[in-house]
């Protein structure tokens, strides 16, 4: 067996002591680790007893072939994508991981040293490599890593829900909640894009959040499959590489939008189907069980808040709106009072009160009398302008808010709504006819500095003089 | 090679673009592969700073980009990479440029021109592949075990106690050329965010892409490379019309390093 030239010759060692000389020869061959010497392309020209034992293999099978043709495949790729730029660029790497390939097929890992030595011109000339066993620590490093992706795919299904539970729980409206689950959706699945798509009370789907990369090629209806949504499926994904027909067009689109797959996964609330979460993905992704399972959780939390959400909502609206007439309620009206005298500009408080409706409920019937009472609703509604605000106080009072206005032009909307009151009505007996006592008060912030309260009290005494001098008549109070 | 580094928009300090080179030049951008940051391009680049404006850049997670505008959403996937060149290109108004990408970036590359062509005058896939697991009769050289076992092998080396690999950041006494300041931004890539891009990188599947190129395109394959074999670099050819397939004599997958004259050599003369 011949030490190639690079290798060390055997050097006499005057300071050895006596009787314990190891020659440089024996210490290459036998050292306690790998010793190997490649050239700059990577072709082994030395190689040591101890690494030949390592790897079972032959001296003359190694010396003269590649590098690479010790490894494993993926430890290959390693070598080719990361080592070698490296140590190119540095010139020396450390501890690196690999797993050598042995000659009976099994796989042995080490951690490698190398260091390239450079000619006189600076040019690399030879790479020599110190190769040591690793597979006990390996092994551990592997335990380690598996207990570290499961514990990192656990933190990211504990902490995606519980940032969601937050930013759900800070949302004012249904859009900032639609905002977080798309954030949170793009985040914790890596995906591309992410949209909430939610059916509206005319039944109509619209993206209320995020962005559909597909919203140019295709119609919410065509890329929603309704039917799954209805039927409370699971999470559903379509990816360009499918098959079936009846997601040809979605998957034509998909692919000019260069998106690989899509998910849908229903937000439901208690067994009614609200909208849906979409998420993209750019790329073939393995949407494994957890995967869905957590976008159902995130969708489920995301649903039930927006549930909550909804139901307040439409309490407030019971509070703010009369049932009856859908006029603002006493509770908004003190509310839009406030906001319209904070605004510092002229207002006016038109209030009012049937004539001759006790007679209509007493003789007609309650019923008659509802009917009435949406009538001169609607009356109302017909004869202000958008921006003033008409409620019903209670009974048969109702109220006017008109903000920024003159005296005049209040006294002309108190004079239309008398007019437009007193107009027989269709389906009432005309033998009780209805008309309206009109109160006015006036607020020029100039001049005066009254409460919400103060106001409504002045308008109620404006109304009762209207009513003493026999009703179906304006009075104005503050003029 | 001194870099000038552009006004620093938020497009140019993402992606720590620096151009340097011939002013007046037909512009040249480099694209470094999975693994590194532009650094694998110093003994390529600088052999074209006389009559070609030099534009390097780092994708974002690696070299001296900014960490902070990585988005696993948008990096899930070779578009969003090639977004990043897209606007590279319009933020520095190039026009006929000369795109030279390594390994995954030269699909990076493919998908950017086939979004758009219109600021690309030549494309130059240095090891490219499209595919790298095989499929039916398609030869991509990797099983899906096998890409399994690279992921496992990196995570290793970047996420375990030999994590030397990741950061690597040490002076080189051998070659004192390489200031500190270049040391420290060497191949640096985030642990995180390499596990993606090698995900993204070996799990993509832009065969498709290849049709839609009709810029002019240069493959350069090497010898002998494990990551993109000969088969890969024919595939690449016979599907991007007109393309011109060049065989280095350079063995492995990293010819910008190992042999940067014939690379040089071979851009040159194609586009001469």
């Amino acid at each position: 067996m011949t030490v190639a030239d690079d290798a060390p010759a055997a050097v006499p060692d005057a300071a050895v002591v006596p009787g314990m000389q190891d020659s440089y020869e024996e210490f290459y061959l036998n050292a306690p680790c790998g010793l190997l010497t490649m050239a700059p392309n990577g072709t082994v020209t030395h190689i040591n007893d101890t690494l030949l034992g390592m790897t079972g293999r032959e001296r003359r099978d190694v010396v003269g072939a590649s590098f690479t043709r010790l490894l494993t495949v993926g430890s290959q790729m390693f070598f080719e994508t990361r080592f070698q730029p490296i140590l190119r660029l540095q010139g020396e790497i450390r501890e690196v991981a690999i797993a050598l390939s042995c000659a009976d097929g099994s796989s042995l890992p080490v951690l490698l040293n190398a260091v390239v030595v450079a000619d006189g011109n600076g040019q690399p000339r030879v790479i020599r490599t110190a190769i040591f066993d690793s597979t006990v620590r390996q092994d551990y490093e592997r335990e380690m890593l598996a207990a570290r992706r499961s514990a990192e795919a656990s933190e990211v299904r504990v902490r995606a829900l519980q940032d969601a539970s937050i930013a759900f729980g800070g949302a004012t409206g249904e859009e900032e909640l639609a905002e977080a689950l798309v954030s949170s959706a793009r985040s914790t699945f890596s995906a591309s894009n992410s949209a909430v798509v939610l059916l509206g009370d005319d039944g109509e789907l619209s993206v209320v959040a995020g962005v559909n990369p597909l919203g140019d090629a295709l119609s919410l209806q065509e890329l929603v499959p309704m039917a799954s949504v209805l039927e409370l499926s699971p999470v559903t994904s379509i990816g360009v590489d499918g098959v079936d027909a009846s997601t040809a067009a979605i998957r034509a689109a998909l692919a000019a939008a260069r998106q690989h797959t899509v998910t849908v996964t229903p937000l439901v609330d208690r067994d009614v189907p609200i909208g849906v979460l979409l998420c993209f993905f750019g790329r073939e992704r393995d949407l494994g069980d957890q995967f869905s399972s957590l976008q159902q959780a995130l969708a489920r939390q995301a649903a039930q808040t927006l549930t909550r959400m909804r139901l307040r909502a439409q309490l407030e609206q019971l509070a703010l709106y009369d049932r009856l007439t859908g006029l603002a309620t006493r509770k908004l009206l003190e509310e839009r009072l406030a906001v319209a005298l904070e605004s510092g500009t002229p207002m006016a408080l038109v209030f009012l009160d049937l004539d001759g409706f006790k007679g209509v409920n007493d003789h007609l019937g309650h019923t008659t009398g509802d009917a009435v009472l949406r009538v001169v609703a609607d009356r109302l509604r017909s004869v202000v302008r958008a921006e003033d605000v008409v409620g019903r106080f209670g009974g048969d009072e109702f109220v006017v808010i008109c903000a920024e206005t003159t005296s005049v032009n209040a006294m002309v909307v108190a004079q239309r709504i008398a007019a437009e009151i007193r107009l027989p009505m269709d389906g009432i007996d005309p033998a009780f006819p209805i008309t309206a006592s009109v109160g006015v008060a006036v607020y020029t912030p100039a001049s005066s500095d009254v409460s919400a309260a103060e106001l409504f009290r002045l308008a109620d005494g404006a109304m009762y003089a209207s009513k003493r001098a026999g009703g179906n008549r304006v009075s104005v109070f503050g003029a | 090679m001194g870099s000038l580094p552009a006004e620093r928009t938020d497009v140019l300090r993402r992606n720590n673009v620096t151009v340097s080179g011939n002013p007046a030049g037909r512009p040249m951008v480099f694209a470094h592969g999975f693994g590194c940051s532009q650094e694998v391009w110093r003994m390529v680049a600088p052999q074209f700073a006389e009559d070609y404006r030099v534009i390097l850049f780092d994708h974002v997670g690696a070299g001296g980009s900014d960490v902070s505008a990585y988005d696993t959403g948008k990096y899930d996937s070779i578009d969003g990479y090639a977004s990043d060149v897209l606007e590279i290109l319009a933020e520095l108004d190039l026009q006929d440029v000369v795109y030279v990408g390594h390994s995954v970036s030269s699909m990076i590359g493919v998908v950017a021109a086939s979004r758009d062509s219109s600021r690309f005058g030549a494309l130059v896939l240095v090891g490219p592949s499209p595919r790298y697991i095989n499929e039916g009769e398609y030869v991509g050289g990797f099983d899906r075990a096998d890409i399994t076992a690279l992921l496992d092998n990196l995570d290793l080396n970047y996420l375990g106690w030999s994590s030397q690999m990741a950061p690597a950041i040490m002076g080189n006494p051998d070659r004192p050329e390489l200031g500190d300041e270049l040391t420290t931004s060497f191949c640096r890539i985030d642990p995180m965010i390499a596990s993606q891009f090698a995900r993204v990188t070996f799990l993509s599947d832009n065969r498709a892409d290849l049709a839609a190129v009709v810029t002019p395109t240069l493959v350069l394959q090497c010898t002998d490379d494990l990551i993109a074999p000969t088969p890969v670099g024919e595939y690449v050819h016979e599907h991007i019309a007109g393309s011109t397939l060049v065989r280095l004599e350079a063995t492995g997958h990293v010819p910008n390093l190992s042999s940067p004259d014939e690379v040089a050599r071979e851009i040159r003369s194609f586009l001469a």
